[in-house]
């Protein structure tokens, strides 16, 4: 039976819920209740249906409480307390100032996480950079897609080869015949041996190395913007040059500021490998912006092709030769490439006849396919590359390398924010008696995970700044800070910061949430042991990734040492050398004399002149065979061509006969020495019994004896097998001198040497390097690899020890009582430190025994791509392993030594 | 049903205006809005109250607890002196944005 007057005291009983509601407003609601409900059953309602309806139209308490309090409160918002925000969490400026609160209080501790942070978000913001920036190449060409280049893959005689240049008639011909062909272009540097082109305006003279003769189409197949002049006039006559804004500085910078430039005059000197040297006036037709970084492509001037076809006649129909010659091509859209590949070998075939006919010799195989352009960086890496291709291997390492330093600073902060979550606990266990929702705390911790994070990433922007310009001296970028907001660069970034916020704080946040209120009120919810276990976990993981990239490092270097050493088996220190880029007669001519005069200075101790010095990839030089007759059919070895001092200046050491000497006159024209790799080449059963044997040159057409056989040298590092080289006295390939120098006054000494070459070479720019440097571009990809291990592997064990420090500086604090109670009753300062370090020493043999196989197995692979290398030996083991130990003991004791040397009766006064 | 702003806005004019007719409580208020607009003047009636504790605390009414016929205590609402100026007020813009609405919907009106 209903009880009216009862339901509706319960009514006001639920009106207490809130607090907005003072006893004079229930008792106004209640009387309006009443009234209502009177209403309602005059107008002939039942009891229970008059008093639900008045109660559902007076309003819930809520609604009516939210209402009071609006017209009594003095908040803005006019939001009680009570109701959730719609757009914020309701604590926040509580969450906020707790979060704040405890970076400042925990100075040493916000210090060691922000550091690790930063540095690991610095290095890794770099990273993305990189490979952004590699795998980005040449896409940002217009309709790139629909860009190829062709490439040729042929079987002759000689072998198989693939390559990416084809026949200079190649590129017309595919526009004129082929209906998909939007436009085809070519390609051409003007050199095939030299590296350098003699560029002159009034008194300004460099040697410039990224020029090239290009079809005007250029402009329709790459996306190469103009400042001055356009694409239709520029590159269309011969004799015209479009040059780039800081090739417009520096030869016009001067007298035209940013004024125009068109129609002025460049006087280049170009080498057509016809014996001939052109050096010809060339009117600017057009300014463009400066290559980009991330093309394959990078260029200072384009020439015209007509210029390249008025000097040389044969070149428009010259289909034998393909070397140094690029053919691209735009395709109109919706055009099958793969279709169209199929049908351009009827253009193979062309130059296949013609190989044929001219040299009599059937080719087995000749046929073009074509390589999307945007995929050349990372995926081509054939004979001819027009700049050294993508490496997938070291962008792996780097990522890698990043990665892991990243892995040690977000340990770093798992562990510490783990330990500290054991001073928390109280807060937790209040916060929860008050109403907090397990949501709300995760959020709350992990908000303070990403006020961390943010803070790291603010120090971070500058680490990044300092890092660019070593990291691009190192990889040769050009990688800048404005990247960093390319949509994608941010977009890596973001979600980078989201999964090291929520990575590193998720875990406090869930053992805090996981506590259950009643224990941790109770005092009994202390660091569980599933914590201590994690923290045990984290530091040998941190120390395991240290004393791997030690060992890494270590094994790095020693290879590294090893290939520049004694084993190359000639000297590479101190050394500086001189290429001759124009006038090369004068040198081919009178060496003896030039030498002498770069020997009168004391500090210049030898002089030798070369066609090719150690670096060097290539260089001019002939094969020589035994047997003339049958050029083909018999080994043959390159040469290199040197004078009489080249072995003695490079030390290179003879095992069998004789260098080559002077005094006896004539071993110009009699007398060949070849290394040891020669030997076995030749087919000689041992050195003795190569001398005195002759031998054909195919080049100069002179049969000359060996007189000497050298130990084996790495012309071109350790990499690969030692060739087999023999060592001719020609003067007509000469084209470096080297100079033993000892470095006293360098100034001094260069004064000497520019003066010396003016007088020899005049109007030629002064250009010089080091041996030791030009050997070392053979090993850039490992000296990259060690100079970033080396960084790496600094900052991962700082950051570890860090790491560490904090760690103790926690325990010490927290065992402050024990300690004191053991001083008291006698321990002394070692025992102490003993005990306390004893437990991190276990940690960091469990971390050596993890790493030692991981570091063998990697340095083992890694080894693997050198023909000469080192063994990896036990010491870098031990130094490694050693070292963690001392560093990480170090650490702790330090923090020991301050809780053992502390006065008992501090710690144990209080309380 | 009108809007939510423009019935907060109006609840001023409206109870001061009801309240012109003399002394009177909560319940009748409501009862008289409701019969006066006919159900398109509608919401949560408790929240009356707060609206007239504002009312009071801007001294434009005054209110009185008193004993009814029946036994039960009331709070009794009258306008003050005060209040009797604040309706003038808001009576004369509301006619004049009434003047101005009728104004600008006379040719809509001709169609009905």
């Amino acid at each position: 039976m209903f009880d009216l007057e009862k339901a509706v005291k319960d009514w006001r009983k639920s009106l207490n819920a809130n607090e907005a509601l003072e006893d004079g407003d229930k008792e106004e609601l209640e009387s309006h209740l009443r009234d209502k409900i009177e209403y309602l059953i005059d107008q002939g309602s039942s009891e229970e249906n008059a008093y639900e309806e008045a109660i559902a139209k007076i309003g819930t308490s809520q609604i009516l409480g939210t209402e009071y309090y609006r017209e009594t409160t003095r908040r803005l918002s006019g939001r009680p307390s009570w109701e959730k925000s719609r757009w914020m969490p309701t604590l926040l400026s509580n969450y906020l100032k707790i979060g704040l609160r405890k970076i400042k209080r925990q100075k040493v501790y916000s210090f060691i996480n922000i550091v690790g942070l930063a540095v690991g978000l610095a290095c890794s913001a770099v990273i993305i950079l990189y490979v952004t920036n590699e795998l980005t190449y040449d896409s940002f060409h217009p309709d790139v897609n629909r860009v190829y280049r062709v490439a040729t893959h042929r079987i002759s005689q000689i072998g198989e080869h693939t390559f990416v240049s084809t026949p200079a008639p190649l590129g017309p011909e595919l526009k004129a015949s082929y209906p998909q062909v939007e436009h085809a272009v070519r390609i051409v540097p003007p050199y095939e041996n030299a590296d350098h082109v003699l560029v002159v305006h009034e008194k300004k003279r460099f040697f410039e190395d990224r020029i090239f003769f290009v079809d005007n189409a250029i402009f329709q197949v790459f996306q190469i913007p103009f400042i001055q002049g356009d694409t239709k006039t520029a590159l269309i006559d011969p004799h015209t040059v479009v040059i780039t804004e800081d090739m417009a500085k520096k030869y016009f910078g001067d007298e035209n500021g940013d004024g125009p430039i068109l129609g002025e005059i460049l006087q280049i000197e170009i080498d057509y490998d016809t014996g001939t040297v052109e050096s010809q006036d060339y009117r600017v037709t057009g300014v463009v912006k400066n290559a980009p970084t991330n093309t394959h492509f990078k260029y200072d001037m384009l020439l015209s092709m007509p210029t390249f076809v008025s000097n040389l006649s044969s070149f428009e129909s010259d289909w034998m030769n393909p070397m140094y010659k690029y053919t691209y091509v735009k395709l109109f859209p919706k055009i099958d490439a793969s279709e169209f590949e199929k049908q351009i070998q009827h253009a193979a075939a062309i130059a296949s006849k013609v190989y044929a006919e001219e040299l009599n010799r059937e080719m087995k195989l000749y046929e073009y396919f074509l390589q999307p352009v945007a995929r050349i960086h990372m995926h081509s890496r054939l004979m001819a590359e027009l700049e050294p291709p993508g490496n997938w291997y070291y962008l792996y390492i780097y990522s890698l390398a990043a990665f892991l330093i990243l892995l040690i600073g977000c340990m770093n902060f798992i562990n510490l924010s783990a330990a500290l979550s054991t001073t928390r606990i109280q807060e937790v266990g209040l916060r929860r008696v008050v109403g907090a929702q397990s949501r709300q705390l995760i959020g709350q911790f992990l908000g303070e995970s990403f006020l961390i994070t943010l803070l790291a990433f603010a120090a971070a922007f500058g680490l990044i700044s300092l890092l660019l310009s070593p990291f691009n001296r190192m990889a040769g970028t050009e990688l800048m800070m404005s990247g960093l907001a390319q949509p994608i660069v941010a977009l890596a970034i973001c979600i980078l910061l989201i999964l090291v916020a929520v990575g590193s704080g998720g875990y406090p946040a869930f053992i805090l949430t996981a506590l259950k209120p009643v224990s941790i009120l109770q005092g009994k919810a202390i660091a569980s042991s599933r914590g201590s276990f994690l923290q045990r976990f984290l530091v040998v993981g941190q120390f395991a990734i240290s004393i791997f990239l030690v060992i890494c490092t270590l094994t790095v270097f020693k290879q590294l040492d090893f290939m520049r050493g004694r084993a190359l088996g000639f000297d590479l220190d101190q050394k500086l050398l001189i290429r001759i880029q124009s006038n090369m007669n004068h040198l081919r001519q009178d060496y003896e004399t030039i030498k002498q005069d770069f020997l009168q200075h004391p500090s210049i101790t030898g002089a030798t002149v070369s066609s090719r010095v150690p670096g060097d990839r290539s260089g001019a030089g002939y094969y020589l065979t035994v047997k003339a007759e049958d050029f083909q059919g018999s080994p043959r070895c390159k040469a290199i061509t040197v004078d009489y001092d080249f072995i003695p200046e490079y030390e290179i050491k003879m095992v069998a006969g004789r260098a080559f000497d002077r005094k006896l006159g004539n071993d110009e024209a009699e007398a060949y020495v070849i290394n040891l790799a020669a030997v076995k080449h030749l087919g000689f059963s041992s050195p003795e019994e190569a001398l005195g044997k002759s031998f054909m040159a195919h080049y100069h057409r002179k049969t000359t004896r060996i007189v000497g056989v050298t130990d084996d040298f790495h012309f071109v590092g350790m990499h690969d097998a030692v060739e087999p080289y023999i060592l001719d006295i020609e003067n007509s390939l000469f084209s470096t001198i080297t100079l033993s120098i000892r470095v006293e006054n360098m100034k001094d000494l260069m004064a000497f040497v520019e003066k010396k070459w003016n007088t020899h070479f005049p109007g030629v720019p002064f250009e010089y390097s080091f041996l030791d440097e030009n050997f070392d571009r053979l090993y850039r990809y490992e000296q990259q690899m060690s100079k970033l291990l080396g960084i790496i592997t600094s900052l991962g064990f700082v950051i570890a020890c860090l790491g560490l420090f904090g760690l103790a500086s926690f325990i010490v604090r927290r065992r402050t009582k024990e300690i004191g109670i053991r001083k008291v009753l006698g321990a002394s300062t070692t025992d102490i430190i003993s005990m306390l370090s004893r437990k991190f020493v276990l940690l960091i043999l469990a971390s050596i025994v993890l790493a030692f196989p991981l570091a063998f197995f990697a340095m083992n692979k890694w080894l693997q791509d050198f023909a000469y290398r080192i063994e990896l030996t036990g010491l870098v083991f031990v130094i490694a392993a050693v070292g963690a130990l001392a560093i990480a003991i170090a650490t702790v004791s330090f923090q020991g030594l301050r809780a053992a040397s502390a006065n008992p009766v501090n710690s144990l006064r209080d309380e | 049903m009108i809007s939510k702003s423009l019935a907060a806005a109006s609840t001023k004019p409206v109870i001061l205006s009801i309240l012109a007719g003399g002394e009177i409580y909560g319940y009748q208020i409501i009862h008289n809005m409701i019969e006066i607009s006919g159900g398109t003047l509608e919401w949560s009636e408790g929240t009356i109250y707060p609206v007239l504790h504002r009312l009071e605390k801007e001294r434009l009414i005054r209110s009185q607890w008193k004993i009814s016929e029946n036994g039960r205590r009331r709070k009794y609402y009258r306008l003050t002196e005060l209040g009797q100026q604040e309706l003038e007020k808001e009576r004369k813009q509301w006619m004049s944005v009434n003047a101005v609405l009728s104004k600008l919907w006379e040719p809509l009106a001709s169609y009905d």
